[in-house]
């Protein structure tokens, strides 16, 4: 059973007027111990998906999801307290912006030690805890990277700088011994080399640790040097999803390709002063969205059949949502004349079993390209 | 921390210094003669005229008469008044420590109900509670201080008859003028019926108080009220959801600090609409403080009254909001702090 399992979760906000789709039919899952990259643009969506799982969303939203669990219990039936209590110990969130996420007016040691929850600590008389308290919130620090405890502890928020507000964040996170992190867009406005120690700092408690770990952003190359499986987001649509091998290897959704060879790190052999591929527009704003796949208007392979909304539809574990996908001309032909058909999904999946063979026995291959990445990124 | 409290000393000092030197030039800028306006002393001869001259240096240069004023504003010898020949100094500290007695006790019903009541508003804002609160506060903010003190006293004091109509305490009790403030006087004094008197100023004091407290509750309200809403929208606040934490933890630990902080700047800004609002209930009240003695001044044109009554309450003003205002900014962490300097 997947930690998280999110099925087409709806998120409609109110602009004022009427309700708008802010997501639409979103689904995406974490397993434990995965790192599940969600990506998309700035206005994507992906900061409110996370406020869904959370519960940060203002009470005049309306969230109808098919399946929003955690281990399998559903989070919207809850109770407050019931959720409350999962997010004290299962879930932990890393926010964007680590200054503002942080009290103004309390020192970083009492924000820490009040994050330590009461069960931890088990050890001595209550006049010992004090001491115990500390002690946790110093391990946690020197976990993090930050070496210098003493004078980061009885600072303030504005004192200290973004990426040891960031790591202080991630402290906090890891007090309660989570078994997901939600990272929203941990690295933003950092320099790559605060970046970096952030990014193996996750990829680090991961491995040791096994923690699950959302992690959302839109920085490509930060991704898939980490990341094991990765979700694309589209105005609030999640167009693609999969392993990060497959859909680097063969993006089936026009979107997922532009966003991948708009970054030219992905492209091998780039020659020099060549034209960037990116799609024409941009992303629509709330109050003008298309109706249909959302890409609609921006697509360079739109028909008339795309102002549906494309089904999601699956090869083994690669999940996409379009109507003429990128190399499977067979597959996209027969959904158009049979959309329902439940023989041609079958058949489907025969005849892209060679496609995916044939990735795996150049899996080699691919290993050396993210090699190359990681090598341009440092 | 020290840097900031001279910082604010300097700035006090100075704006004294200022009112010190209009105080000291009003007499000149006042119709009628100089010396009368200084001293309030009308000279009947020549000779009596000549030596008050002498005294108060008004034929030397204008510096050697501001030091002099200096002298005699420091050692407390402030002259007498025009109308009833009194010692001004006597007269003040009679009167202001009624008037600091009054807005003390209105300050503190403001901050005793005003501020819960903004901080339930602000909390369940958009609910039936929060509209009670604002109706509340538009209703009492938009009272005209004068008019609601004479509804009360045509309610209480003349249709019911519960509460005295005006003035500090019974004439029948003779307390002793020891501090100035009417309820230390008669706990430290030694008379008669002590419990009768106390409750007799008591019953004094709650017109008054409450006409002043109206307003100023109100004020307490719209800022208590818009703060915790804003600070409940926080990223702070958020990110301590995501921790789990109950929400009275959330806001008693980060709500509520957080939304006083800016309250106080804005409570130091509303002293001096206290003390206006004060000098007109204690017309209204005959209240025997600084407002009603000044007004009485005025209608007088007893300038050297008006002169020291003038400064006495700015210095007051001043000296009030800039300490509030300092206390807000040292116990405030991140204010006014340099954002790029962080390790």
């Amino acid at each position: 059973m997947p930690l998280l399992d999110v099925k087409n979760l709806t998120l409609e906000i109110d602009t004022g007027t009427e309700f708008v789709k802010a997501l639409d039919k979103v689904s995406i899952t974490v397993e434990k111990g995965e790192i599940r990259a969600l990506v998309g643009e700035s206005g994507s969506g992906k900061s409110l998906i996370v406020r869904a799982i959370i519960g940060a969303v203002p009470d005049h939203w309306i969230i109808t999801a098919d399946r929003l669990t955690w281990k399998g219990q559903n989070l919207l039936a809850m109770s407050n307290e019931q959720r409350r209590m999962i997010m004290r110990r299962e879930i932990a969130v890393v926010f964007q912006d680590p200054t503002s996420s942080l009290d103004p007016s309390a020192t970083l040691k009492e924000q820490l030690e009040e994050s330590i929850p009461a069960e931890l600590l088990d050890k001595g008389r209550f006049w010992q805890r004090a001491k115990q308290r500390k002690d946790i919130a110093i391990g946690l620090m020197h976990k993090v990277g930050i070496k210098d405890h003493q004078s980061c502890m009885q600072r303030y928020p504005h004192e200290i700088a973004s990426d040891i507000a960031q790591k202080f964040m991630i402290a906090m996170a890891l007090v309660s011994e989570p078994e997901l992190l939600i990272a929203d867009d941990p690295t933003r406005s950092m320099e790559s080399t605060t970046k970096n120690q952030i990014l193996r700092l996750l990829g680090g408690l991961n491995e040791s640790k096994g923690l699950g770990i959302l992690f959302v952003s839109h920085d490509l190359l930060a991704i898939s040097s980490m990341a094991h499986t990765m979700t694309v987001l589209y105005c609030g649509q999640t167009i693609e999803s999969g392993k990060v091998k497959h859909l680097h290897r063969r993006p089936l959704h026009h979107y997922t390709k532009a966003l991948l060879d708009s970054a030219p790190s992905f492209q091998v052999n780039l020659p020099p002063k060549s034209h960037l591929v990116a799609l024409e527009g941009t992303i629509p704003t709330l109050q003008h969205l298309p109706i249909g796949c959302r890409l609609g208007p921006r697509c360079p392979k739109a028909r008339k059949e795309c102002v549906k909304v494309p089904e999601e539809r699956f090869i083994q574990q690669h999940a996409y949502s379009c109507h003429f996908p990128l190399h499977l001309p067979s597959a996209a032909r027969s959904h158009t004349q049979n959309t329902n058909n439940i023989g041609t999904s079958t058949k489907e999946y025969f005849s892209t079993d060679r496609l995916y063979k044939s990735d795996n026995s150049d899996s080699e291959n691919s290993n050396i390209t993210s090699q190359k990445t990681e090598g341009n990124e440092q | 921390m020290i840097n900031l409290l001279a910082r604010y000393v300097n700035l006090v000092v100075l704006t004294i210094a200022a009112l010190i030197l209009i105080s000291f030039s009003l007499p000149y800028l006042f119709p009628g003669d100089v010396l009368t306006n200084m001293s309030g002393i009308v000279p009947e001869s020549e000779a009596q005229r000549a030596a008050l001259e002498g005294v108060y240096k008004l034929n030397s240069s204008v510096f050697v008469q501001f030091w002099y004023y200096l002298n005699t504003l420091f050692s407390g010898n402030w002259g007498v008044s025009f109308s009833s020949q009194e010692s001004l100094f006597d007269a003040v500290s009679i009167a202001f420590p009624a008037t600091i007695e009054l807005i003390t006790y209105a300050l503190l019903i403001s901050v005793v109900v005003g501020i819960p009541l903004g901080f339930i508003g602000g909390i369940w804002h958009h609910k039936p509670f929060d509209f009670g609160v604002v109706t509340f506060s538009v209703v009492s903010y938009s009272f005209p201080v004068f008019w609601l003190a004479l509804i009360f006293i045509t309610i209480f004091s003349l249709q019911l008859g519960l509460l005295p109509l005006s003035g500090r305490v019974n004439l029948l009790y003779d307390v002793p003028h020891h501090s100035g403030f009417i309820i230390v006087d008669i706990l430290v004094a030694d008379i008669p019926h002590k419990a009768d008197a106390l409750y007799d100023a008591l019953q004094h004091l709650i017109l008054p108080t409450l006409s002043i407290a109206f307003v100023t509750t109100a004020i307490f309200v719209r800022f208590t009220r818009r703060s915790i809403m804003d600070v409940m929208e926080k990223g702070y606040i958020d990110a301590a959801k995501s921790r789990g934490f109950t929400t009275k933890q959330i806001f008693f630990k980060h709500g509520l600090r957080n939304a006083l902080l800016p309250i106080l700047p804005l409570m130091a800004m509303q002293i001096s609409t206290l003390i206006t609002n004060a000098m007109v209930v204690e017309t209204i009240f005959s209240w025997p403080g600084i407002g009603n003695w000044l007004i009485q001044a005025i209608y007088q044109r007893d300038y050297p009254a008006i002169r020291i009554g003038m400064l006495v309450v700015s210095v007051f003003v001043v000296t009030l909001t800039f300490t509030i205002e300092f206390l807000s900014r040292a116990i405030d962490p991140a204010r006014d702090k340099f954002e790029r300097a962080t390790i």
